[in-house]
């Protein structure tokens, strides 16, 4: 017991050593994920690997991690003085699909599930298509919130809607009334890999998957813990996707950090379907000086497919 | 206890049916167990591999489970509403089908609810509602009132069962020892003294006024788990009333059939008489046109607003290759044809009144199919990126299964009921019972209650116009052979002080850089003829290994006052070794904060180590200057070092912590002399942020709006210390039976 607290305080002194500022730079990045028990970290008993500045594994007690998924209550309350918001660029889309790709290998989840939905969508039948991406709005008046008869979807003071799998009784009530069709259901098995031994579920990384629950794009929670991007928004090669917290005004699609404000001021963002008084945390950029053509999207689908986009966008060719 | 002749003549006409069940009673119940049986199989399945082996999937979330839940619940109408206020109204013909109105609404509400639990998910924990339930979902609204509903409708059965379960109990002729045990503990010692037959009396008529909101309320509440919804089709304000009619339109129709069915099984002929399938027939025809009335006001209203989305599910609706038959069957002929065939009294037979009635309750299932189907069937967004089988919805074998089970539970629920009591009530109040009883009814103590039976007495008019009155106003209520190449690069990173060297190992695959995770990178430092061994770090899931370079170093700098770094990696079975360096020269930097008049400046001051050690001020290279966010680094600027000096605005706008404390970076960027220099100080000048608002109580937070808990503890507690005032004199009753019992005893034993 006391070798395993010495170690733990040598590292500790360790990192703060290595970077008493260096909390923020990358090379910090899993440092800052730790904090001394003067932070008010509980020791839990439970040990978590974290990679040291020094490039070594090392064992320290799970209540100084901060990284973690939260749990439990935690889990419901939010990420404090966080407000996560995302903005999508429609001037770069050009249905890559690579977000999804992304984010399935990011959830575990197998290709038939898919919380990333493309749409080729046109204004009025003057105007061009243009591909929309659509992860979960995160709505702030969110309507499957409201619905839910348990409580196990769930809007949290960080701006996230998640999903308790343990708790949904799987009624879809909140499929019913989510507007814009974020929400998928587990119909059968997901066949999905198993949460490693010793781990504990928890909403924020939906992950496991249920049979017979709802399921969704959740914003990622647990990487924002981490200070790490989504994977949608690491995956595309547009930089389409710029997700950021709205308390700081900034939001970044990895490359790009720029301010939110000034995005979605001088850009005339929108959200969609605004009239619906759902308050969506997801801003769409108009798609005006377009990087590609529309076309370019029909590339990785399947003929079928192509038809149907063309169907339902009224495009005659 | 003494009964009249007439009574006696009534039981006369049951006694085959209720002492044998038949050869054809046991074929009937032969095939409701057969079907009973499949459609256990059919539960079976779906329970073990879950709702895959339904028709319904995301987008088509709810089928034919649901449409077969509303109406069930929409048929239990028929005891509620109609027997409730064919009783109150003191209608003379009402007699002999109250009790089928009574038995439809408790076996109705017995089944319908069943098909909810069907198209749950996870059924095993529907006890989280109980747990977790929140007051703001419609849906447990539906649970409370549901639950209210059947319970009350299964008061308002038996208290209309006591009199003939009393005379069960002194008739035992022919009947199984079992069956009269029973019959003796449910009639509760009736035997009709004034005393008793003053309070059941008194409980049929309160129970017969709260169980008609309370009906109104549960299909309010079934219409608002739609109504709620922001789509197209569902989100109407006339949805509660529309259902609520619908409802009783199906329920009269159910009764109707009922009627006619046990008329012909049990010889009925002379208590079940034309003029019951006449009236009853009325009643349907103008339901009917109501009916018809509220589905033009919805499909109208929908039409000339032309929304995109309503538009979209009215185009569903009239194409003739999707819905337009059956909503032409529903919405015309069901509506149309009952009026005709009732309305003209050249058609009007019993036949043709059944026939309508079966025409209306059929109407009003494929009603409710296309209430909920083609409006999951358009989504607000287009059905674009959808499997082809998740677009539409054709309900699997397991649905139409289940469907055809519950229609034989019910059947048979039924059947075994007529077995068990009269279908028909034998022992009736008499008239001068009744008068007998309104004069009791002036000692009743609730004001409300008697206000209530004295206004329904007053309009004793047509049953109809009554009726619509009371309809309007529920309106209201409601994935190497060889080694791959791989690629190492070094960066010396220099922060506040504390000097790092990270190597980033990548590989490409299919033209896409990837990092290596867990490879060793070794650090050097180039002496004065070898290279050192600084250490040794491993490649994080980014590629990167970090190594902090310690505080002195024993090598001499070269004569540019450089130090030459470098990394490798040694390669392995699937990589190629390769390796990076990097000669820089030290800098020491420092950030400062000045405010002149009312600008607000960040000050870089910064100068490098030349080779004989000494500083020297910076002149040229550009700083750039960030703040750190949690994703990345947001520029505020940058600005050419001149002299050792470089100053640029604070980011007054930028928001900070609680009290404005924002962090500062000034770094050289990739310098081909200072490699990623940079320094860090934090100053309150950003904008504070707002403490954190957490609404406590809200249609989207953990509790419910103050008002709804009100709301729903009133109506509860009303409806329930009527439920519970019921079941105490029902106690009150059987004590009273027992002392008139002594009594008879004592005075049979004087004589």
């Amino acid at each position: 017991m006391n070798d395993n607290n010495s170690s733990r305080r040598k590292f500790l002194k360790l990192g703060l050593a290595a970077g008493a500022t260096a909390l923020i730079g990358a090379g910090g990045k899993a440092l800052s994920a730790v904090s001394g028990p003067e932070a008010g970290g509980k020791e839990t008993g439970e040990k978590v690997k974290l990679l040291s500045p020094d490039g070594t594994l090392v064992e320290v007690d799970k209540g100084h991690c901060h990284s973690c998924p939260a749990t439990g209550k935690e889990a419901r309350q939010g990420i404090p003085n966080k407000k996560m918001v995302m903005v999508v660029d429609l001037a770069r889309c050009r249905n890559a699909r690579k977000c999804l790709e992304g984010c399935q290998s990011m959830h575990h989840l197998p290709p038939k599930i898919e919380w990333i939905k493309f749409f080729l969508l046109r204004d009025s039948k003057d105007t061009s298509p243009y591909w929309f991406p659509k992860p979960c709005f995160q709505c702030n008046n969110p309507p499957c919130v409201k619905v839910c008869p348990v409580g196990a979807t769930f809007k949290r003071t960080d701006g996230i809607v998640l999903i308790d799998n343990d708790r949904c009784i799987g009624c879809k009530f909140c499929m019913a009334a989510c507007p814009y069709s974020s929400r998928v259901f587990n119909w059968g098995n997901p066949g999905q890999d198993a949460l490693p031994e010793g781990k504990k579920y928890s909403p924020e990384t939906s992950w496991p998957q249920k049979v017979g629950t709802v399921g969704k794009c959740d914003f990622c929670p647990d990487m924002v813990r981490q200070g790490k991007l989504p994977s949608c928004v690491t995956s595309c090669p547009n930089g389409v996707y710029f997700y950021g917290d709205k308390n700081e005004d900034t939001v970044t699609n990895g490359t790009e950090t720029v301010r939110f404000s000034e995005l979605v001021q001088q850009r005339a963002a929108y959200r969609y379907m605004e009239e619906l008084g759902t308050e969506p945390g997801v801003y769409y950029l108009p798609p005006v000086n377009r990087l590609f053509d529309y076309k370019v999207g029909f590339q990785e689908l399947k003929p079928e497919e192509i038809d149907l986009y063309k169907k339902e966008a009224n495009l005659s060719e | 206890m003494e009964y009249n002749n007439k009574t006696i003549k009534n039981y006369e006409d049951f006694k085959p049916q209720l002492e044998s069940i038949g050869r054809y009673g046991y074929f009937f119940i032969t095939a409701m167990v057969m079907i009973i049986a499949w459609g256990t199989y059919a539960l079976y399945t779906q329970l073990s591999k879950g709702q895959v082996v339904t028709g319904m999937r995301d987008y088509v979330i709810w089928g034919i489970y649901d449409a077969n839940f509303i109406f069930f619940i929409g048929i239990s109408y028929a005891g509620a509403l109609i027997s409730g206020i064919l009783h109150l109204m003191r209608v003379e013909w009402r007699h002999p089908i109250l009790r089928m109105a009574e038995t439809i609404t408790v076996v109705s509400t017995m089944i319908g609810p069943s098909y909810i639990f069907l198209s749950m998910g996870r059924l095993e924990r529907v006890w989280h509602i109980l747990v977790y339930g929140r007051i703001q979902s419609p849906i447990v609204w539906d649970v409370f009132a549901i639950s209210t509903y059947l319970i009350g409708s299964f008061i308002f059965l038996y208290l209309a069962c006591v009199r003939d379960l009393a005379f069960m109990r002194d008739h035992p002729v022919g009947v199984a020892k079992w069956r009269n045990s029973i019959y003796k503990f449910m009639s509760a010692g009736y035997r009709d003294t004034p005393k008793q037959r003053e309070l059941l009396n008194q409980l049929i008529d309160l129970i017969s006024i709260v169980i008609i909101p309370l009906a109104i309320l549960v299909h309010s509440v079934l219409a608002w788990i739609f109504g709620m919804t922001l789509r197209p089709g569902w989100h109407s304000t006339i949805f509660a009333p529309y259902f609520v009619l619908a409802a009783i339109y199906s329920g009269t129709g159910v009764l109707i059939i009922v009627m006619f069915v046990f008329r012909k099984i049990y010889h009925l002929e002379a208590h079940i008489t034309k003029n019951h399938f006449t009236y009853l027939g009325i009643l349907l025809m103008i339901l009917g046109a109501l009916y018809g009335y509220f589905t033009f006001s919805e499909y109208l209203t929908n039409w000339y607003g032309s929304v995109k989305w309503d538009m979209e599910v009215l185009y569903r609706l009239f194409d003739t290759s999707t819905y337009w038959w059956w909503f032409f069957f529903s919405a015309f002929i069901g509506v149309l044809l009952p009026i005709i065939l009732i309305a003209m009294p050249r058609f009007r037979s019993i036949k043709t009144i059944v026939f309508a009635a079966m025409i209306a309750v059929t109407a009003l299932w494929v009603k409710r199919y296309l209430i909920i189907i083609p409006t999951l069937e358009t989504p607000l967004l287009p059905l674009h990126d959808v499997r082809p089988e998740f677009a539409s919805y054709s309900p699997s074998w397991v649905e139409w299964s289940l469907t055809a089970m519950g229609i034989a539970i019910w059947l048979l629920l039924f059947f075994l009921f007529s077995k068990f009591l009269p279908i028909i009530p034998v022992v009736r109040v008499n008239s001068a019972d009744e008068r007998d009883y309104f004069k009791l009814r002036k000692l009743a103590k609730e004001r409300i209650l008697r206000r209530m039976i004295s206004k329904t007495r007053r309009d004793k008019g047509p049953v109809a116009g009554m009726l619509i009155l009371l309809f309007l106003t529920s309106a209201l209520v409601c994935r190497a052979e060889d080694p791959v190449h791989s690629r190492l690069k070094l960066e010396f990173l220099n922060k506040s002080g504390t000097h790092l060297l990270t190597a980033k190992l990548t590989s490409k695959k299919d033209d896409q850089t990837i990092p290596l995770e867990g490879m060793q990178v070794s650090f050097f430092i180039q002496g004065v003829k070898d290279k050192t061994l600084l250490g040794k770090g491993s490649t994080d899931e980014a590629g990167k290994a970090t190594f902090t370079l310690p505080d002195k170093l024993d090598v001499p700098r070269n004569k540019d006052g450089k130090y030459l770094y470098s990394a490798s990696f040694e390669g392995n079975k699937e990589y190629q070794s390769s390796e990076s360096s990097a000669e820089i020269r030290d800098v020491f930097m420092k950030l400062t904060f000045s405010q002149k008049d009312s600008a607000k400046l960040i000050n870089l001051f910064a100068v490098e180590i030349n080779e004989k050690g000494d500083s020297v001020p910076i002149e040229g290279s550009t700083a750039i200057f960030y703040v750190p966010r949690t994703f990345s680094y947001l520029k505020i600027g940058e600005q050419p070092v001149k002299g050792g000096h470089a100053d640029i605005d604070f980011p007054v706008t930028l928001p900070g912590d609680s009290v404005g404390n924002l962090p500062i970076i000034a770094k050289f960027e990739d310098n081909d002399n200072y490699g990623n220099s940079e320094v860090s100080a934090t100053m309150a000048w950003g904008k504070p942020l707002p403490p954190m608002v957490i609404i406590k109580r809200g249609l989207g937070d953990t509790n419910a709006p103050l008002w709804m808990v009100y709301t729903l503890i009133v109506l509860l507690s009303l409806v329930w210390f009527h439920f519970t005032y019921a079941i105490f004199t029902i106690f009150r009753i059987r004590h009273l039976g027992k002392a008139a019992l002594q009594e008879e005893n004592a005075s049979s034993a004087t004589k």
